[in-house]
């Protein structure tokens, strides 16, 4: 485990695309008459809250990798 | 722009409606490919759900003869037209939700301020004419020199013809007995309780969420207020019956949170007569 490359621990974890986004297209295709229920609104709520954990634990992951020191490849790629 | 208004009657109705929402969704879909639009967007159609409920439910007669458009954008931009006329409707009906600061389209009421229904008295002109008589008899206990001025010139008095005001008032006066003195002094020291009146311009905003409880207990508050004022009028017309006997009594009562026995009858009998109103 300890050995394994930051591309292949990237590589393992579970691929997910944030619930907001879904639940959004999921809003956007009815209609706004028919109300929400309150349960509606309220698994909607939870949602958003997951939503925005993800959101800012991605946003913690890329400051700390713009924070990384560059270091130079041992390819050089094509056209360079 | 003639043609654009020739063709609009095509845009209403139905298809107006129809049309709003797949420009909606186009514009969903050109900029909303990520998390933080998305999680914007869901958001704000909670905050809309909400509204809507509320206006069905506090408005049903109005929700089901109406028309406006739950996706066309209103005068307040960030809100649909229905959620629009949802405002427009608190503010006529219940209180006054859009006057005051509410007056550009890019604002937002998911929480907003009441404009104070009270004189500020720290920072305000008063302009002594057009305010109840009796509230700017009280005046002279935070403003004696503005207060005698305008005393003087309407019932020819001055500060020399009464007792000594002292600097504090009785701590009796706060009592809620029901007289109309202590109702007086709480309104202009701005300590009634009530947010319309207790609140003023020298201080920051309390801020209200825009849901139904805070509504309907803003509308009976504000109603509240309104009778606050209407409560005075008795005395207004007692001190301009007689104002010297009313100022004395006044400062009495300031200076040692006790009314004389007949003034007790007369103002209690008045207060009587606006409970029952």
């Amino acid at each position: 485990m300890i050995d394994e490359s930051p591309l292949e621990l990237l590589i393992q974890e579970t691929e997910q695309i944030n619930p907001a986004i879904l639940l959004a297209e999921q809003f956007m295709r009815r209609d706004a008459a028919n109300l929400l229920s309150a349960e509606e609104i309220k698994r909607a709520d939870e949602i958003l809250h997951i939503g925005e954990m993800e959101i800012e634990m991605l946003q913690r992951h890329l400051t700390a990798f713009v924070r990384l020191p560059a270091s130079p490849s041992v390819r050089i790629p094509p056209g360079f | 722009m003639s043609v654009l208004l020739t063709q609009r009657p095509l845009l209403s109705g139905r298809f107006g409606e129809r049309l709003s929402r797949s420009l909606e969704y186009l514009r969903f879909k050109a900029r909303s490919q990520n998390a933080i639009a998305a999680h914007n967007y869901v958001a704000a159609v909670i905050s809309e759900q909400q509204k809507y409920a509320i206006y069905r439910e506090m408005f049903p007669k109005e929700w089901a003869c109406s028309t406006a458009s739950f996706y066309t954008r209103g005068y307040y931009q960030k809100y649909s037209e229905r959620i629009n006329e949802l405002f427009n409707l608190v503010n006529g009906k219940c209180f006054p939700l859009l006057d005051y600061w509410y007056n550009d389209p890019d604002n937002e009421l998911d929480n907003f301020a009441i404009g104070p229904m009270n004189i500020g008295l720290c920072c305000e002109e008063i302009d002594f004419e057009s305010i109840h008589i009796s509230y700017a008899a009280a005046v002279v206990f935070y403003y004696p020199d503005d207060a005698w001025d305008f005393l003087n010139y309407r019932f020819q008095v001055s500060a020399d013809d009464f007792p000594a005001i002292s600097s504090d008032p009785h701590p009796d006066v706060w009592e809620r007995d029901g007289n109309l003195f202590g109702h007086l002094l709480r309104l202009i020291d701005h300590s009634t309780g009530n947010p319309w009146l207790d609140n003023s311009c020298c201080q920051p905003a309390d801020w209200f969420q825009f849901d139904r409880e805070t509504i309907e207990d803003l509308s009976k508050e504000y109603n509240d207020a309104l009778a606050a004022y209407e409560k005075l009028k008795p005395l207004d017309e007692l001190i301009e019956a007689d104002p010297r006997k009313m100022l004395s009594a006044l400062i009495d009562f300031w200076n040692t949170g006790k009314l004389a026995d007949d003034l007790r009858l007369i103002l209690t009998k008045v207060e009587d007569l606006n409970d029952k109103e």
